[in-house]
C-alpha cells in the first residue's frame, strides 16, 4: 500500500509517494536524500536516528513515515540556515563533542530539543535529555561541555 | 533500507472506526508509539498486514480529572504519552508512583511516543524471543513463537517470558480499571483482570479488543507511593525487576500495603500475603521480613542476560527502600 | 606593530579539521553513499556452529527475477587474513563452516525484498560436526580439530621463562596468586559495518568505500579474493564511525562487496545490521588468568610467574598477536626481570575475535594491578607506594627488549594522586564508598611491520602548487581519532603557516601514499614523523628558493612562516611569493618524507614471537576511580575518575582529553556492565539493548591531567593518547570497591548480580566466623 505523504522536512514542503511500511529513516534519507540522519541499532536502541517531529525527539527508525503525515521534521542536515554552524553544532565541533561523528547527528537533534524547551539546563537535564543517545567515542564528557557551551552562545 | 512486510496503515479517527478496521483486517494490530510493535516487526516476530494507526482518536489523548465532591475519578487515554503522564502535575501529587513509573521508562526519547496503552500491553519478552528471525530459526524458535521448546525451562511446556511494563505494577496498586473496546462494544474490567500468567498468551483481550482508557478512582487523601526500578544501566533498559509500593500508616503502624512486581514472571500482579504486616511497626525487623517475603514471590527465570537470583533478590531490597522512603 | 613570526600550530587546543562535516550531517560515512542504480548486497549466514558443506544450491537464487549476482565460495580465489602466518579464513565459508553467522553466500539484487527472497531460495546441505564454545570444550581430549593446521585446537601456544623466576619468587616476602575470569566485550562502535562498491565493468576496475581502520589491507586482501590485479582497485575510506580495532583486518562485507559488484558488474551497497556487526565480531576474547607475583616488604616485585588461556573463535585473525601481548606487556611499565609465561591462545565454533583497544594487554594488567592491590594491603603499604618502588629510568631496555626512551608514570602517579584528593581521602570515605587506583601502558604502534615490504613505516606527500595551498596527502585512516588534523598541525607546525592553508586528502588509494592503517597507536608517532619530514623537505626547497630570489644564502634565510626575509631589515617575501618562486623552472611542488622505525625498537629475540610488544615509545597511565556502592542493590556508581596520561608532547591537547576520556570510559564499560554470552554458539548480546554500553547516566566526571615526559623520537616528542588509559580503569575499579566493601572481584564485568554474590559470601562469611567465635566463648 502506497500513500501520498505530505509534510515538512527542514522547512521545505514535500509531497511524495510513500510505501505504508517505509520507516521514516529510510525515507530521509532514501527518498529525500537526506543521510545525515544515521541508523546505529536494529530499532530504538542507541539514538543515531534521533529527528525532531513537531519540535519533539523521536527516533526515526521507530517511526513510520505514512504515520508523520503533515507533521514538521528537522534533521541535522537543515538545522543550519544560512550556511553557519548553529550554536550547537559550533559546540559539537568546537569542543570535541563529536570524535568520529555517528552519533553526532542523533545528539544533535536531542540536544536542539531540549534547549528548545530548557534554554538554561542544569548538567542533570542534559544527561536526562541525552539518556537515550548512545556515544562510543567521547564517554559524554566533551559532549555535555558542548551543550553547555551551546546554552551559553544561545544566551549571549 | 529495512524490509517490512507489505502493510496497510490506516488512520482511524473514531475508536469504533479503528475497531472495524482491526476486525476486518487478516492479520491487524493496533499501533500508537510503536516502540514496541515496530522492533517486534522489524525482527519477524510480527507480521501484520494492517496497522490501525490510533494517535489520529482525540478521545485517546485525554487526561480527565472528574470529581464529584468526595472523589472522583481519572481518566487517562491509552493513547497518552509516557511523556505526559511522567509530567503529569495531578498524577505526581496523587499517584506518585505512576508518575516515577512511567518517568523511568527506556529513554527520554521512546517517552515522547511511547503510550500508556503500549506500556500496559507490552509483549512479553525474554533473550530466546527477542531476537532476529534468523537467530530464532537457528534455534529452532522457542515456544511462544513458531517452536516447541522454551529453552529457558527445556523440560516443560510452559513459557516464561516476562511482562516488561513499568507502569502495570504502579497502577495496581490504586485498583486502577481498565476500558477495553471490541467489536461487541466496550467493557471494564478491573488492570489485574487484563493479564494472565502465560508467557506465550499474556493479555486477556479479546480478538480485535483496544485499550482505550485507564480510570483509576481517586482517595479523599492522596496514599504515599513509590516505583524503583533494578535495571544496569540508568536508562533504555528494560527492568530486571521494576517493583511499586504504596503504604498508609496510622501512627507508627502499617494500616495498608501494596506491592507489586514487574519484569519477573509473565504478569505484573500484586504480592500476596501482605495481610500480616498490617498492624505492625514499620521498623527495620518489619521491612527486612517484607523484603523476604516480596523475593519468595519475585520468581524470575533465565529470560535475561542477568541471573534470575539477581533479578529476586534485588525486587525484595527494593520493596524494603522504597518502603524506607515512604516512612 | 605587527610581531612577524612563525604561527604555532602544537600543543595548542584544536577542533578538528572535519568537524563542520560532522556537525552538520554532510560527512559520508559508507551506508550514506547512494548511486540510482545501486543493487542491494545481504548475506546468508551460516545457522550452524560448525559442519561440513555438502553442497549450495544457488540455481533458484539466480533465477529470481531482480536478482543480479549470487556469491560463493566458489567465486573467492584464495583465503585471506591479517596475518601474512595465518591467513586460514574466507571472505564466504569454504567447504566448512565454523561458527553460527558465519557468511555462506551473499547476493545482489534491485532491493531489500528482492535480496532477502533471494537468500531464502539458497539451499545450504550441511552435514553437522561437533562444536565447541569454551577454551577447555575445545581443549578437551578427542575434541574434533577445526583447522587441520592446529591439533587440539591450539591456535598458538607461547611461552617464555626469563632471568630467574624461581629463585626471585622465593626471595620475596609475600607470594600471592590470583585468578581472573573477563569476559569477552565488543567494541559496538557507533557505525555498522558498510561497503559501497563500484564495477567498473568496461575498464575491469573496482572502486570501494569500506567502513575500516585499514584501507591498505583491504586492498590487498580484495585482490587476493578476487584474484584481481592490486592496479585494478581503489579504496576510497569514507567518515568512519568508530573502530576500536573491530576493522584492523578486512571484513567479510569487504570482500562480499567487492566480489558481488563484480559478478553484477555494477555497484552494490552492502550495509550489515547491528546484529551481524555484533556477527563480524573482532572484539575482545574471553580470558582466563592465573597469576602469582613476589614481593619484598617495601613493595619491590620480585617475580611474576603468570598463565593466559584467550578463547578466540573460529579463526586465526590477530590471535597469535593477542595471545604475544598478553605475555610480553607485562614488561615495560615496571622494574620487573624475572617473568615466566605461558599462554595459549585456543579455537572455538564462536565468531573471531580481533585487536580491541588495548589487545591483549588489558586482561593480564587487571590480573596485575588487583593482584599487587592486594598484596599492598596485606604488606600495609599504600598501591601508590607500591608503584613507585618500581619506576623505571629511561632510557633503558627490558628483560624482553623492549626499548624504553622515556617515561612519565611517576608524574602520573603524583598528578593523579594530587588531583584526587587520595592521600587526605583513602580510608576516610563515608560507608560504602572507595577510592581504587591503578597504572597501565601501551605502545605507540608496533615497530616491526607485519606485511614486510622493505618500504618505509610511514609516507607523506606535500603538494604545493600556483595558488599556495598545502595539499597534505596521507593513506593515514582518520577514524575519528583526530589523525588528520594531528598531520597538519605537524606541517603546519614545521612550516609556521597557517593552518588554513592545509588541505588533508586522506586515505584514497589512486592519490595518497600508502599507510598501513590506525591501529596499535601508531598514527601520531609514525605518520607524525612522516609529516615533519615531509614539511622539513618542502621548507628547505622554499628556503632554496627564497634565497635564490632575496640572492642570499640559503643558511642566511630566515623562515618565518607566513613571511620569509634575509634580516630584521628586509621587508621580506611573503609564501605565496615564496612559492611563485620555487615554482619557476619546476612547476607544481611534491614533496615526500618518510619515516622508518629503528631496529632496536623491534623487539626481541629472546622466544618465538618476542618481537611482538617492540615499540618506540610507550604512553604511561594511572587512574584514580571514585565509586559508592549500594549494600543491597550491590549497583556501584562511578563518582569520578581522574586520570594521567603521559602522551609525550600534546599535540593537540583538546583531542588528548577527548582520547583518553573515551578511553578510559570504554574501560568503564568493560568493567561494570559489558558482556558478549553465547546460547550454543548463538549470540545473545548482539544488540545495543543486551550488549550493554554505558548511556550518559551512569558516565562519570572524568578529570585529564596531561603529563608530557616527551619522546627523543616522537614526533614533537608525542606518544600514543588512544589505548593506554582503558586498560587502567577495570583493576582501578575493581580496588575501588575492595576499599568500599572489602570483596575483591575477579571476575569482569562486576555486573550488580556478581558483587552480590561476593557480598553475600562475606557476610556469610563473617556469620559464620561470628558464630564460632560466639561457640568458642
Amino acid at each position: 500500500m502506497k500513500t501520498v505523504l505530505s509534510l515538512m522536512v527542514n522547512g521545505v514542503a514535500r509531497d511524495d509517494v510513500v510505501p505504508d511500511n517505509m520507516l521514516l529513516v529510510d525515507y530521509l534519507r532514501e527518498k529525500a536524500g537526506l543521510t545525515g540522519t544515521k541508523i546505529g541499532c536494529d530499532g530504538g536502541e542507541c539514538g543515531a536516528c534521533t529527528v525532531l517531529i513537531d519540535d519533539r525527539p523521536r527516533h526515526a527508525c521507530l517511526t513510520l513515515a505514512s504515520t508523520c503525515q503533515n507533521a514538521r521534521v528537522e534533521t541535522v542536515d537543515g538545522l543550519s540556515r544560512d550556511g553557519r554552524l548553529t550554536a550547537i553544532q559550533r559546540g559539537f565541533h568546537e569542543k570535541l563533542g563529536s570524535q568520529c561523528g555517528f552519533c553526532t547527528p542523533g545528539m544533535i537533534m536531542a540536544s536542539e530539543a531540549l534547549l528548545r524547551r530548557n534554554p538554561d539546563p542544569s548538567e542533570g537535564e542534559i544527561r536526562d535529555a541525552l539518556a537515550a543517545n548512545i556515544c562510543r567515542c567521547t564517554g559524554y564528557v566533551k559532549i555535555i561541555e558542548a551543550v553547555q557551551f551551546a546554552a551559553r552562545e544561545l544566551a549571549a | 533500507m529495512e524490509l517490512l512486510p507489505d502493510m496497510h496503515v490506516h488512520h482511524p479517527v473514531t475508536v469504533e472506526e479503528a475497531v472495524a478496521l482491526h476486525a476486518a483486517a487478516a492479520a491487524g494490530r493496533y499501533l500508537a508509539g510503536g516502540s514496541d510493535l515496530l522492533v517486534n516487526i522489524r525482527r519477524g516476530i510480527e507480521q501484520p498486514d494492517s496497522l490501525v494507526y490510533l494517535n489520529g482518536i482525540n478521545e485517546m489523548h485525554a487526561i480527565t480529572n472528574v470529581d464529584d465532591g468526595r472523589s472522583g475519578r481519572i481518566s487517562i487515554g491509552g493513547a497518552v504519552t509516557l511523556r505526559e503522564l511522567a509530567e503529569s502535575r495531578f498524577l505526581r501529587e496523587n499517584f506518585l508512583a505512576v508518575v516515577q513509573a512511567a518517568g523511568q521508562v527506556a529513554g527520554p526519547s521512546h517517552r515522547e511516543y511511547g503510550t500508556l496503552g503500549g506500556n500496559l500491553c507490552l509483549d512479553t519478552r525474554c533473550v530466546f524471543y527477542n531476537q532476529s528471525e534468523w537467530w530464532r530459526a537457528a534455534n529452532n524458535y522457542c515456544l511462544k513463537y513458531r517452536g516447541d521448546i522454551c529453552h529457558v525451562a527445556p523440560g516443560g511446556k510452559i513459557c516464561f517470558a516476562a511482562f516488561s511494563g513499568d507502569v502495570a505494577p504502579a497502577l495496581l496498586l490504586f485498583d486502577a480499571e481498565v476500558e477495553l473496546a471490541g467489536p461487541n462494544g466496550r467493557r471494564r474490567i478491573a488492570l489485574a483482570a487484563l493479564y494472565r500468567n502465560d508467557g506465550m498468551d499474556h493479555l486477556t483481550l479479546a480478538d480485535d479488543e483496544l485499550l482505550v482508557a485507564v480510570h483509576i478512582s481517586k482517595h479523599p487523601s492522596p496514599t504515599p507511593s513509590g516505583y524503583a526500578k533494578s535495571r544496569v544501566r540508568g536508562s533504555i533498559d528494560f527492568p530486571l525487576a521494576g517493583v511499586a509500593v504504596r503504604m498508609d500508616m496510622q501512627g507508627k503502624e502499617i494500616a495498608d500495603l501494596r506491592v507489586a512486581l514487574t519484569g519477573v514472571s509473565p504478569l505484573p500482579f500484586l504480592v500476596r500475603g501482605l495481610e500480616k504486616f498490617l498492624g505492625r511497626r514499620a521498623d527495620d525487623a518489619c521491612l527486612e521480613e517484607l523484603r523476604d517475603a516480596v523475593r519468595g514471590q519475585a520468581k524470575a527465570m533465565k529470560t535475561s542476560m542477568t541471573p534470575p537470583h539477581y533479578r529476586r533478590r534485588v525486587a525484595g531490597a527494593l520493596a524494603q527502600k522504597l518502603a524506607e522512603s515512604i516512612l | 606593530m605587527n610581531k612577524i613570526a612563525p604561527i604555532q600550530s602544537i600543543g595548542i587546543p584544536k577542533p578538528l579539521v572535519d568537524g563542520p562535516e560532522k556537525a552538520t550531517g554532510r560527512a559520508m560515512f559508507a551506508a550514506d553513499f547512494q548511486a540510482a542504480d545501486a543493487l542491494v548486497g545481504r548475506i546468508l549466514r551460516s545457522p550452524v556452529a560448525h559442519a561440513n558443506i555438502i553442497a549450495i544450491n544457488t540455481a533458484k537464487a539466480e533465477a529470481l527475477p531482480g536478482v543480479m549476482a549470487v556469491v560463493t565460495e566458489a567465486d573467492c580465489a584464495d583465503s585471506y587474513g591479517v596475518l601474512p602466518i595465518a591467513m586460514n579464513e574466507w571472505a564466504l565459508a569454504r567447504h566448512r563452516v565454523r561458527y553460527r553467522g558465519e557468511p555462506v553466500a551473499a547476493v545482489a539484487a534491485v532491493d531489500v525484498a528482492t535480496a532477502q527472497r533471494a537468500l531464502d531460495l539458497i539451499v545450504v546441505t550441511y552435514e553437522e560436526l561437533p562444536a565447541y564454545f569454551t577454551a577447555a570444550e575445545a581443549r578437551a581430549e578427542g575434541a574434533m580439530d577445526l583447522h587441520e593446521d592446529k591439533p587440539g585446537n591450539i591456535e598458538r601456544e607461547v611461552e617464555f621463562d626469563l632471568g630467574d623466576v624461581d629463585t626471585d619468587m622465593a626471595a620475596a616476602d609475600l607470594v600471592r596468586e590470583i585468578e581472573v575470569h573477563c569476559t569477552e566485550v565488543c567494541q559496538a562502535q557507533m557505525e555498522p559495518h558498510a561497503a559501497f562498491a563500484e564495477y567498473d565493468a568496461a575498464r575491469e576496475q573496482l572502486t570501494i568505500r569500506p567502513s575500516t581502520q585499514v584501507p591498505f589491507y583491504v586492498h590487498k586482501m580484495l585482490a587476493r579474493t578476487m584474484d584481481m590485479a592490486d592496479s585494478h582497485i581503489r579504496v576510497i575510506k569514507p567518515h568512519i564511525g568508530g573502530g576500536f580495532g573491530c576493522r584492523t583486518e578486512t571484513l567479510q562485507s569487504d570482500l562480499i562487496a567487492g566480489l558481488l559488484a563484480r559478478k553484477a558488474r555494477g555497484t552494490v551497497k552492502v550495509v550489515l545490521s547491528r546484529e551481524e556487526t555484533f556477527i563480524t565480531h573482532r572484539g575482545r576474547p574471553e580470558t582466563d588468568i592465573k597469576m602469582k607475583v613476589g614481593m619484598k616488604k617495601d613493595g619491590t616485585i620480585t617475580a611474576v610467574d603468570f598463565s593466559a588461556q584467550q578463547r578466540g573463535g573460529a579463526y586465526s585473525g590477530y590471535g597469535i598477536v593477542t595471545i604475544l601481548y598478553a605475555g610480553s606487556l607485562i614488561y615495560g611499565i615496571y622494574d620487573i626481570v624475572s617473568v615466566r609465561f605461558h599462554g595459549y591462545r585456543v579455537l572455538t565454533n564462536t565468531p573471531p575475535c580481533g585487536a580491541f583497544r588495548g589487545h591483549g594487554t588489558v586482561k593480564t594488567r587487571f590480573a596485575f594491578e588487583s593482584l599487587i592491590d592486594g598484596m599492598a594491603m596485606e604488606l600495609g603499604l599504600d598501591p601508590f607506594a607500591v608503584r613507585r618502588a618500581n619506576l623505571l629510568v629511561a632510557p633503558t631496555m627490558t628483560e624482553n627488549d623492549l626499548l624504553v626512551n622515556s617515561y612519565g608514570l611517576d608524574q602520573c602517579l603524583d598528578w593523579v594522586e594530587k588531583a584526587s584528593g587520595w592521600k587526605q581521602r583513602k580510608g576516610k570515605l563515608a560507608l560504602n564508598k572507595g577510592l581504587g587506583m591503578a597504572c597501565s601502558h601501551y605502545i605507540s604502534g608496533a615497530s616491526k611491520p607485519k606485511h614486510w615490504t622493505g618500504e618505509p613505516h610511514a609516507t607523506i606527500h606535500l603538494r604545493v602548487d600556483w595558488d599556495a595551498s598545502i595539499t597534505l596527502l596521507t593513506g593515514a585512516a582518520e577514524i575519528g581519532q583526530g589523525s588528520s588534523t594531528v598531520m597538519a598541525q605537524c606541517v603546519a607546525e614545521t612550516l609556521g603557516v597557517d593552518m588554513g592553508r592545509i588541505r588533508v586528502i586522506a586515505s584514497d588509494s589512486a592519490l595518497t601514499p600508502k599507510d598501513n592503517g590506525s591501529y596499535s597507536s601508531r598514527v601520531t608517532f609514525m605518520v607524525g614523523n612522516a609529516a615533519i619530514d615531509a614539511a622539513q623537505n618542502l621548507k628547505a626547497v622554499l628556503i632554496r628558493a627564497a634565497a635564490r630570489k632575496l640572492e642570499i644564502a640559503p643558511e642566511d634565510v630566515e623562515c618565518l612562516g607566513e613571511v620569509y626575509r634575509g634580516g630584521k631589515q628586509d621587508q621580506g617575501l611573503t609564501f605565496d611569493e615564496v612559492v611563485m618562486d620555487a615554482l619557476t623552472g619546476e612547476g607544481t611542488l611534491a614533496v615526500k618524507g618518510t619515516y622508518d622505525t629503528l631496529p632496536e625498537s623491534w623487539g626481541g629475540r629472546k622466544y618465538r614471537g618476542a618481537a611482538i610488544g617492540g615499540t618506540m615509545a610507550f604512553s604511561y597511565a594511572a587512574q584514580v576511580v571514585e565509586v559508592t556502592v549500594d549494600p543491597h542493590t550491590a549497583e556501584i556508581t562511578v563518582d569520578k575518575v581522574w586520570v594521567a596520561h603521559d602522551c609525550g608532547k600534546a599535540l593537540n591537547p583538546l583531542a588528548v582529553e577527548g582520547q583518553v576520556q573515551g578511553s578510559v570510559w570504554m574501560g568503564m564499560g568493560q568493567a561494570l556492565s559489558e558482556e558478549a554470552r553465547y546460547h550454543e554458539g548463538l549470540p545473545l548480546h548482539a544488540n545495543m539493548l543486551d550488549y550493554r554500553v554505558p548511556t550518559i547516566i551512569e558516565s562519570p566526571p572524568i578529570e585529564v591531567g596531561i603529563i608530557e615526559a616527551n619522546d627523543p623520537h616522537g614526533p614533537f616528542g608525542a606518544k600514543e593518547a588512544g589505548e593506554g588509559s582503558l586498560t587502567g580503569f577495570l583493576p582501578a575499579l575493581t580496588n575501588a570497591v575492595a576499599d568500599a566493601m572489602g570483596v575483591r572481584a575477579t571476575e569482569l564485568p562486576l555486573t550488580p548480580d556478581r558483587l552480590l554474590e561476593l557480598l553475600e559470601k562475606k557476610a556469610r562469611g563473617e556469620r559464620a566466623a561470628g558464630a564460632t567465635d560466639g561457640a568458642a566463648a
